[in-house]
């Protein structure tokens, strides 16, 4: 997300999968379109029988690339390299959209004399703090911009998370200067060209394993689908985000997009498919611990948060929308306190909690491994399976003093403590553990009102159909009587942290044989009213900072713009992009930044390509889509000396997130590891880097190494095969839902590996027969499918062989199998701490996993040789 | 523990022993893996369904043919005024055999209850409809028959009942070489590779069974007269040309009738009833020589049922055989 | 009525089973086995009495059509969604001795599962082995062809499933029009193996389920030339007749000295 995010101004997917019909070029990497988003690839199918060419790169030929038109494999772990040599082309072929770079992104724009790239500096960017293992991003700034504002990096902990608010300050980035022509050594275009000029296609053959012919084949089909006629689009999902570097091959693309310009146009966008039904809602109304609703960020204990205003100081730009900010934290807080919440009180601003730490999963769960956490609450979650080095997450359980599980089914995370491989082998006994485990019921979808969020910012509202059988209850039931049983222990305790819990507004209506909280009257709260006379607001633009309203997430204000006119269930699409079926935030706009559909003089780049586009004679912005843009800020608005927020930025700026209104191909903030994308590879590789000899991890990517979590070098004579897990179309994500159904667990039953035909015959594996595949994290067995959908690569000048796990298996359910996650390692990429899952190290063993004890413990004893 | 040649040869070692002490589980339909070339079947696996019936089936093309025989046997002998007592008692394996195979044939539906089911419609282009019909016509007639010959027997017999009961027999010696017989068309008209190839043969084998089976069973019973003995040899005669033509047809398809367990048991009971019986009858007439044959010639004709139910669901485990044959086609 | 046909047109099918899925959810057909086939991703490997949507996965060491895979040798991986293929002159119809099986007015096979008491006799006279007698019940099962849905209007579970078309609904002649087309613009393509299955020269006088695909019919487990068993019931006939006939004769020699 913050790779879109601090790219675009939005982390979020740009445009929907049906826009894929408009692409005349897609390029699908990192992701398994077709097996992860079947439905959405519909549209992919559909526009490559109308002459799209569909591109497929992974190191796997999964179902995806069965149906696209062209598959390149990829070794694990070196997309950047890749991504890296298609700018690269792009640059040096002169390939780039020159009217749509030089008005629409900072390309132009002149950087700071003090920042040093990485080819200077061995793989490392100016600024790196080696003792705090971070960058002070100032050398990042645009030349002249003020670096004070941008400094301040407080707490024990790093900064940086899924809001670009998180990096203290905001520096003032609408004062720069530009090189139109894009020939001054220090603007963006020519750092760009220099930092990537040793990302060539002779690279990409020796470290990707992908031929040099096809490698150019690509770049050159995807290229060409850009300029006023063409567009491409690109679509990722976990493929690229699991990775160390995770945040920074999606940057790749995104800088991609921007020089082909095909943001804001259809066709183009990047399509980031997130998974799970409402996994972007997940983000939106967040489970995260950094950010508040509509991605502001959560206060960071220390100096930033000791008062509202230095808050909302530290976290708003002078110029681009964000200058709004104040308005969506009050109202947000409205929302939160009701009345309790007054301008004396900055709004209950000192009753929020405080980012202390690491508080993410892999954060709190190593936390739970060293017995400091009492208790938890999974919901709808399993760790146990799903976690990253799930056997560790398995043991940290054990340390718990309770747990409530939450789910359908009773989970691997809920009988963890009878039924796991540790259990069985006799290296837990259940008597030993503290852990009382709850498990509670919960309700499914057609159980309970509520609304998806989907990859495509689309909510939809879903209705209930029957009444969840027995106890079992929805998340708003469980969480609303929870609250108030907690809040109930907290009146007859009045100390002072309970203050907040008990200014909390949470008297929403509930109906029901079991008092049911109106999920509408959540989805209105969700989009904000005026308090006054509790009239529901119809946008966030009529938002206010002096608690006059209230808005649980200003991102979705309009959903519910007025009384009974609930937009989230309307299901009458009335065009292309889908309106009226649905609301998209914000505002319903399908495709983000569609004013770059338009040239800087408001005329439609082209007829075969339009958009939106400027009414001179309604004085507005019209066309096929709400205009990502102020619907009367002219084309030619040119902002006076000191305007401010959106005011400040002129009629061809389209990405109104950012204070310069500027597409960043350069981050100048807002990332922990770079301005621009360095290839580094995963902590566990086959090579040494390439590209940085001297810099082979991402500096700033946090390992977690610790017993139970260690990692092998790279290479490893022990462990000499590439590792890459993933999901298929049967199962879904830990399997709960899919290892529990007759239908889909006789879909693919028994747990298995992927690898190449090659492999096999060197091993000697028939196909079928067990094998087992161990990391230093844990050993699993598995049936090895042998096929030529797994290459053996080239990397080199040495044959590397590339092992595939998909992770849907456990111990309970119909379809049972050892744990795929037990491979892999607690990791945290630097910005959005997400675990390395696509790119590590293994060694793989004939036979049954019982039948190789003494062997395993062989290879996990013998002392690490580098090679 | 420092790194040496010698632990990276051990590393080698371990991984050699992981190979070595491997076991093969799960399939694949050939090294290295399973793909589908040119005008390969996918993946080997078979394109038609096994035949589903179970013990009861074979056992019942069995004692019908027995039945429909002795049936027939017994008017014959009847018309040509033979000895009482032979009529008599092929009719009584008439009729047992024909009450015993309702049992057995019930006991294999999946749904035994709906047995009557087979009576909702009479299609004359479904050979099992026909059988049935054909067994209650024939179970019908059965009784007929024996009912007016045990009362002409006991005494009680007049003209009308001497009529039904020719009647009774002639009927029921149609029914019965149909009851026999139509077992062939049943198996030999559907899609079954071996038994639909062999369809015009395997009448002429279930009969030639069910013809030796009843002069056998009237052997046992101690009927050891010149008739029953010329029955014997030609069945033994016919089984033997069948044994010999059988051995002859190696195209692919007749695979199941030469190799595994069906082949063995068709073979095994081909001789039997064949070669083996034919030469007890021809060595001697004497009365243990002929029961010998008859309990031979009896056991070789029950066998072979089974043989062709196995063998035809040998023949569906080959989607290359049927491939071939419709290519040819 | 209109004559209902499936066309599946494997060129489009991305093999997700949603087609299995959703059929076994409408028409509450139970689990088929949990067994792991190693064959590629097919772990249902037939249809059968509680399969009747089966998809298939099909690795082969050729292109498909124009498509560029860098692989070491030459790959394809093609789905398709096998189905009852309803047949203009249906093996399991013409056996079937209780009537259970007949023809519906929208033309296709349907079994009365109140009428079946699972004799078994359709399993071995179905020429494509779709029909099967479910062990745990007695009867025998295959594709309705969702004629509850159909006749409340609505289109059978797996073409509504299927996210792209791959699984096509309609008039027998409309669809069988848009297949030939579909074969036609394919070649054009480059995908020189194209073809359209559906076998209306044999004895099955035409199948209401058509499969484009690419390939030999039997890379797909597609009989090249069924043949409705009641094309042998002629000659099987004469045999056992004449055989009777036969063995009539020989009993009169028999007893007639």
């Amino acid at each position: 997300m913050p790779g879109l995010g601090t790219t675009y101004g939005r982390g979020g997917a740009t445009s929907s999968p049906k826009d894929l019909l408009n692409s005349d070029a897609i390029l699908i990497m990192g992701s398994n379109m077709a097996e992860n988003h079947p439905v959405a690839f519909q549209w992919v199918v559909e526009a490559k029988e109308k002459g799209t060419t569909v591109i497929h790169v992974d190191p796997r030929f999964s179902r995806t690339s069965a149906l696209a038109n062209m598959w390149l494999p990829l070794r694990a772990g070196s997309d950047i390299i890749f991504l890296g040599a298609l700018i690269r082309h792009v640059l040096e072929n002169d390939l780039f959209f020159r009217e749509y770079l030089v008005h629409y992104t900072n390309a132009p724009i002149l950087i700071s004399e003090k920042f040093i790239d990485t080819e200077e500096l061995e793989g490392l960017f100016s600024g790196w703090k080696p003792e705090e293992k971070s960058y002070d991003p100032a050398s990042w700034l645009y030349e002249g911009v003020d670096a004070e504002g941008a400094k301040k990096n407080e707490g024990n902990e790093k900064e940086g998370g899924h809001s670009q608010h998180g990096v203290g300050g905001q520096p003032d980035l609408n004062r720069y200067r530009t090189d139109n022509t894009l020939q001054h050594p220090r603007c963006v275009f020519q750092l760009l060209k220099r930092h990537f000029a040793r990302y060539t296609p002779e690279m990409v053959e020796q470290y990707c394993g992908v031929s040099k012919e096809s490698f150019l084949r690509v770049a050159d089909v995807y290229c060409k689908a850009s300029g006023p006629e063409k567009t491409g689009g690109i679509c990722y999902a976990v493929g690229w985000t699991q990775h160390s570097s995770g945040v920074q091959i999606i940057r790749c693309a995104a800088i991609l997009q921007l020089l082909l310009g095909n943001m804001g146009r259809p066709g183009g966008g990047i399509m980031a498919l997130r998974g799970h039904a409402s996994i972007q809602g997940c983000t939106d109304i967040p489970t995260l611990f950094d950010t508040l609703p509509g991605y502001l960020s959560m206060p960071k204990f220390g100096d930033s948060s000791k008062s509202l205003a230095k808050y909302i100081a530290e976290n708003t730009p002078r110029t681009g929308w964000w200058k709004n900010f104040d308005k969506y934290i009050v109202s947000l807080l409205k929302a939160y306190y009701g009345d309790a919440a007054t301008p004396e009180n900055e709004f209950g601003f000192q009753w929020l909690p405080r980012v202390t730490g690491d508080h993410s999963h892999q954060g709190y769960w190593l936390d739970m491994m060293d017995g400091k956490m009492d208790g938890i609450f999974i919901m709808g979650e399993n760790p146990a399976v799903a976690g990253p080095n799930s056997g560790m997450e398995r043991r940290a359980l054990s340390k718990l003093k309770w747990l409530v599980v939450r789910d359908l089914v009773d989970t691997e995370t809920s009988s963890f403590w009878c039924d796991a491989p540790e259990v069985r082998s006799g290296e837990i006994n259940p008597e030993d553990i503290q852990t009382e485990v709850f498990l509670m019921p919960a309700a499914g979808h057609a159980e309970k009102d509520g609304t998806f969020t989907n990859t495509q910012r689309l909510l939809q509202w879903h209705q209930k159909a029957v009444e969840p059988p027995g106890d079992s209850r929805s998340e708003n039931w469980f969480m609303f009587h929870l609250g108030n049983l907690v809040r109930e222990k907290a009146r007859k305790d009045p100390q002072p942290r309970n203050a907040g819990l008990l200014a909390l507004t949470w008297n929403y209506s509930t109906e029901g044989p079991h008092a049911e909280p109106s999920a509408e009257e959540v989805l209105q709260e969700i989009n904000g009213y005026t308090v006054a006379d509790r009239k529901l607001v119809p946008g966030f633009a009529v938002l206010k900072a002096d608690g006059s309203t209230a808005c649980g997430a200003w991102i979705y204000a309009g959903v519910f713009p007025k009384a009974g006119e609930n937009r989230a269930n309307e299901r009458d699409s009335k065009d292309f992009y889908g309106h009226g079926w649905g609301w998209a935030w914000p505002a319903d706009r399908r495709i983000l930044y569609n004013r770059a559909s338009a040239r800087p003089d408001g005329t439609p780049w082209s007829e075969r390509k339009k958009l939106v586009w400027w009414d001179s004679e309604d004085k507005k912005w019209t066309g096929n889509d709400v205009p990502d843009f102020v619907a009367t800020k002219p084309p030619n608005y040119v902002p006076g000396e000191n305007a401010e927020g959106d005011d400040a930025l002129a009629g061809d700026k389209p990405f109104i997130l950012h204070a310069d209104g500027l597409g960043w191909i350069w981050v100048p903030s807002g990332l922990m590891d770079g301005p621009l994308p360095a290839h580094y590879e995963p902590f566990e590789s086959p090579v040494r880097n390439p590209i940085y000899p001297e810099q082979q991890i991402n500096p700033v990517a946090s390992s977690k190494t610790r017993r139970g979590n260690e990692y092998a070098s790279s290479p490893d004579s022990r462990f000499p095969y590439v590792l890459t897990t993933y999901r298929l179309t049967e199962h879904h994500t830990a399997g709960g839902m899919s290892r529990t159904l007759s239908h889909l667990a006789e879909l693919q039953p028994e747990m298995f590996c992927e690898i190449s035909v090659g492999m096999a015959t060197a091993l000697g594996i028939q196909p079928g027969e067990f094998v087992t595949v161990v990391t230093l994290r844990g050993a699993i067995e598995a049936h090895a499918l042998v096929t030529p959908r797994v290459q053996t690569l080239e990397i080199d000048g040495k044959t590397v062989y590339q092992v595939g796990v998909p992770f849907h298996w456990g111990y309970s359910g119909l379809a049972k199998g050892d744990i795929g996650n037990d491979l892999i390692a607690i990791s945290e990429e630097p910005n959005v701490r997400i675990m390395e899952s696509k790119g590590l190290l293994c060694n793989l063993l004939r036979g049954r996993h019982a039948d190789n004890m003494e062997k395993v413990r062989e290879l996990l004893e013998a002392e690490r040789i580098a090679q | 523990m420092k790194a040496t040649k010698a632990t990276e040869d051990r590393l080698d070692e371990i991984r050699r022993q992981a190979a070595e002490s491997a076991q093969l589980a799960g399939r694949g339909n050939g090294a290295p893996a399973p793909q589908i070339r040119g005008k390969g079947s996918y993946y080997g696996l078979p394109v038609l369904k096994a035949p589903v019936w179970t013990w009861e089936v074979p056992l019942y093309f069995f004692i019908g043919g027995v039945a429909g025989l002795s049936s027939c046997v017994g008017f014959i002998a009847h018309l040509f005024g033979n000895d009482p007592a032979l009529v008599r008692d092929a009719l009584w394996i008439a009729l047992i055999g024909a009450a015993l195979c309702p049992v057995f044939l019930i006991a294999d539906l999946g749904r035994p209850a709906r047995f009557l089911n087979m009576l909702r419609v009479a299609k004359i282009r479904s050979p099992m409809s026909v059988g049935a019909w054909v067994l209650v016509a024939f179970s019908g007639c059965a009784f007929v028959a024996l009912l007016a010959t045990e009362l002409m027997v006991r005494g009680y017999g007049n003209t009308l009942i001497a009529d039904i009961g020719w009647a009774g027999e002639i009927t029921g010696a149609v029914t019965g070489l149909l009851l026999a017989a139509y077992t062939g068309v049943l198996i030999g008209a559907t899609a079954n590779p071996v038994w639909s190839q062999n369809r015009t043969v395997i009448p002429a084998h279930f009969l030639t069974g069910a013809l030796g089976s009843a002069a056998a069973a009237l052997e046992l019973l101690g009927f050891l007269i010149p008739a029953t003995q010329d029955l014997g040899l030609t069945a033994a005669g016919i089984e033997t040309t069948l044994l010999i033509y059988f051995e002859f047809r190696r195209a692919p398809v007749n695979a199941p009738l030469h190799h595994g367990k069906s082949g063995i048991a068709f073979r095994v009971a081909g001789t039997m009833a064949g070669p083996v019986s034919l030469c007890l009858r021809l060595v001697s007439h004497a009365a243990p020589m002929r029961m010998a044959a008859a309990i031979c010639f009896l056991t070789g004709a029950l066998i072979t049922r089974y043989a062709w139910i196995w063998a035809g669901r040998a023949s569906v485990k080959d989607p290359e055989v049927l491939f071939q044959l419709q290519r040819k086609a | 009525m209109s004559v209902s046909a499936f066309l599946t047109d494997s060129t489009v099918c991305i093999g997700c089973k949603a087609c299995e899925v959703a059929c076994k959810e409408w028409n509450d057909v139970p689990a088929d086995g949990m067994i792991w086939s190693g064959l590629s991703y097919d772990n249902t490997q037939s249809l059968g009495a509680s399969t009747w949507r089966h998809v298939m996965f099909l690795e082969q060491p050729q292109a498909a059509g124009p498509q560029l895979a860098e692989t070491a040798d030459p790959f394809r991986w093609v789905f398709l969604s096998d189905v009852c293929k309803h047949c203009g002159k249906a093996g399991c119809l013409e056996a079937c001795p209780t009537g259970a099986i007949m023809r519906t007015d929208i033309g296709s096979v349907l079994v009365q599962k109140d009428v079946c008491n699972g004799c078994g006799y359709c399993v071995v006279t179905c020429p494509f082995g779709v029909i099967d007698r479910r062990q745990t019940d007695g009867r025998a099962f295959k594709c309705t062809f969702c004629y509850d849905r159909q006749k409340a209007g609505l289109i059978p579970a797996c073409a509504k499933a299927c996210p792209t078309q791959s699984i096509q609904f309609g008039e027998l002649n409309d669809l069988q029009q848009r297949a030939r087309n579909r074969v036609q613009e394919l070649q054009e393509r480059g995908y020189h193996d194209a073809r359209l299955y559906d076998p209306q020269e044999t004895s099955v006088q035409g199948v209401h389920a058509f499969f484009v695909i690419l390939g030999e019919p039997e890379n797909y487990n597609l009989p090249p030339a069924p043949e409705v068993p009641t094309t042998y019931l002629k000659s099987a006939w004469t045999s056992a007749l004449l055989c009777s006939a036969i063995a009539f004769g020989i009993i009169c020699l028999a007893f007639a000295r």
